[in-house]
């Protein structure tokens, strides 16, 4: 072809240049007059052709949220891609500064909302590390049961929602249908099944009701029956594996290069869990396996989730089976509020109260890291206390926000419409992503 | 005891296509026969929600009728959100009560901090989710329409409720 252009529906960005450093593509006058935008230079003598610059999302169903993937397109290949966030910013971090640490819990629900339990855990956890708690046995084993349940109410989502992606949409009605027992249950123990905010700094908002237990025990009975049947549906399947396998490929280097973490860096074959190698809630004490991949494709991102659940349900199991009677929250009335009884008839406990929630409980200085497996990924909070009841600055290291990273990598040289694949396969979340 | 990794299996040889159909088919064909269903047959059927559902609030009354607010001031503190408007008054024996209470439930995100903290069992949330009205004006839900609701309360954080205090 004698001329070489390229369509401009792009206005400014940052993108990755030929030489794999990123690079501000200049906004410059056309000639028409208006503002007009010039490919890098760099580009030109490799492009055959003409190329197509096209947006997938923000609101586009498969782009799992408010993500914006600018493409460019050789005829149906993928040159290049441009992942652009910052559409769900709400500014937790910042909120956080302005809020005592228990009236904090709240917005973890909010960033990975697939995996609200999880987050409040592991914003407790790290609160807990800052103020020098010691939670109960009970607490413990409770947090277990509520982080892996989320776990696997995250992965539901995920499988769903990727096989409508690629075209499968009865496993996504089946695993709807199991989420909703799991919301059924944190619905039972903390009222609410999305929001949950479900921790409290020392301790959870409440034990779990009486019976609770039958009911977690008849999930645990019945939700590997309907993943074995998705599983059936799925893996052998010749059209899940024809879109799925030789996808979106990292190798273990490359992976832990971008900071990959969670299922996808599994997929391709680093062992790193973080609940093996820097265990918390005593995981340590569970019998359990860690699945890893080979190949780091689609399809092995898909068994290695698969199997998380499996193996899940294996540590829900054991964490019944051990579950300790005694007090939830520990017995600390610098941060617990007393329980009500006590606070409308003690003086004592009644000033406890009082001055917990108009003060809040106060740190010393200092500042916590704690980091979990959350479902997609090694998920981090950081605090920084001066002294007072409300953090100086809290930070959240998003297992989403690295993996999207790899996005431009894994899509380079596939099809457009294997695009779709390969980000749903990075599990991503916006919530978390923009914060 | 341990934490041990294993390769995942990768069936990939053993896919197929028509064997693949024939099961799915099959596998769905029994899910439409299945007796079990799930689905809730919505304005007909109600969901049947939880004692400790965090729904729209209620304020709760003492027996002549007045709320039990002390004006007290801790869940205005407490809430995230931002969302309760109260002003204290006090009556000539010195008892304090809400001159207002308002609380602008569409700021409100139902995290139930507010009946966790309050003294005097008043504000509680309630077990109830359907919420539409005309205006927006009607979600700032003051202290008359507080105290006149009547669907149930959420029992955490409740003596009605002992595992849950
Ligand atoms: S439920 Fe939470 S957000 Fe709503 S009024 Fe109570 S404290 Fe505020
Ligand atoms: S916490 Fe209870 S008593 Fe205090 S102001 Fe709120 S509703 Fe009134």
């Amino acid at each position: 072809m004698a001329t070489k252009r390229t369509i401009e529906v792009e206005l400014s960005t940052t993108g990755l240049g030929a030489d794999g450093k990123p690079q501000r593509i200049p906004l410059v006058s056309g000639d028409t007059g208006g503002l007009a935008l010039q490919t890098p230079p760099v580009l030109e003598p490799e492009l055959e052709g003409e190329h197509m610059l096209i947006n997938i999302g923000p609101q586009h169903p498969a782009t799992h949220g408010v993500l914006r993937l600018v493409l460019e397109l050789d005829g149906e290949t993928v040159v290049r891609c441009i992942p652009h966030i910052g559409y769900l910013h709400c500014g937790f971090e910042k909120i956080g500064e302005y809020r005592q640490y228990n009236q904090i819990i709240p917005w973890t629900d909010r960033e990975d909302y697939l995996n609200c339990v999880g987050n409040n855990i592991a914003f407790a956890l790290g609160a807990e590390q800052l103020f020098g708690i010691e939670i109960t046995p009970r607490c413990t084993v409770l947090r277990v049961i509520g982080m892996e349940l989320s776990r696997i109410a995250s992965h539901l989502v995920w499988m769903g929602t990727t096989g409508i992606d690629i075209g499968a949409f009865t496993p996504f009605l089946w695993s709807f249908q199991e989420r909703e027992n799991i919301y059924n249950l944190f619905e039972g123990w903390v009222g609410a099944r999305l929001t949950t905010s479900a921790s409290r700094v020392g301790g959870m908002a409440a034990d779990i009701p009486d019976g609770w237990l039958d009911g977690l025990k008849a999930f645990v009975r019945t939700f590997p029956r309907t993943l074995s049947e998705c599983d059936r549906m799925l893996t052998r399947n010749g059209v899940w594996v024809g879109r799925t396998v030789g996808l979106g490929v990292m190798n273990p280097e490359e992976a832990l290069n971008y900071g990959l973490s969670g299922p996808m860096l599994r997929a391709s074959g680093v062992d790193y869990d973080v609940r093996k190698d820097f265990p918390y809630l005593d995981y340590e004490t569970y019998d359990f396996e860690v699945p890893v991949g080979v190949h780091g494709d689609v399809y092995d991102r898909y068994l290695v989730r698969m199997e998380e659940m499996r193996q899940s349900v294996r540590i829900i199991e054991q964490a019944i089976a051990r579950l300790p009677d005694g007090p939830v929250n520990v017995d600390d009335p610098r941060v617990i509020l007393p329980p009500k009884h006590k606070a409308t008839s003690e003086m004592e406990s009644m000033i406890h109260h009082f001055k917990n929630v108009m003060e809040g409980p106060r740190p010393p200085i200092g500042e916590s890291y704690v980091a979990v497996e959350a479902p997609k990924g090694e998920k981090g909070y950081y605090m920084v206390s001066d002294g007072t009841a409300k953090p100086v600055r809290w930070r959240i290291r998003p297992p989403s926000f690295v993996n999207l990273s790899a996005i431009p990598k894994m899509v380079e040289g596939h099809l457009l419409s294997d695009v779709i694949a390969i980000n749903a396969s990075i599990d991503i979340v916006m919530g978390e992503i923009d914060r | 005891m341990a934490i041990t990794t294993r390769v995942v299996d990768r069936p990939v040889d053993e896919s197929s296509y028509i064997r693949a159909t024939f099961q799915g088919l099959a596998l769905s064909f029994k899910h439409l026969v299945d007796p079990h269903k799930v689905t809730v047959q919505y304005p007909e059927e109600k969901w049947d929600i939880g004692p400790r559902w965090r729904g729209t609030h209620r304020m709760l009354t003492t027996e002549d009728g007045t709320a039990k607010c002390v004006a007290c001031g801790l869940c205005p503190t407490v809430c995230p959100a931002n969302c309760i408007k109260l002003v204290p008054g006090e009556d000539a024996e010195g008892n304090r009560y809400p001159l207002v209470f308002d609380i602008d439930e569409f700021r409100c995100i139902f995290c139930g901090y507010c009946q966790e903290v309050c003294p005097e069992e008043a504000i509680h949330l309630g077990r109830h989710y359907e919420n539409a009205e005309y205006e927006r004006k009607d979600f700032i839900y003051d202290l008359k329409r507080l105290t006149s609701q009547t669907h149930p309360v959420c029992e955490m954080w409740d003596p009605a409720d002992p595992r849950g205090e």
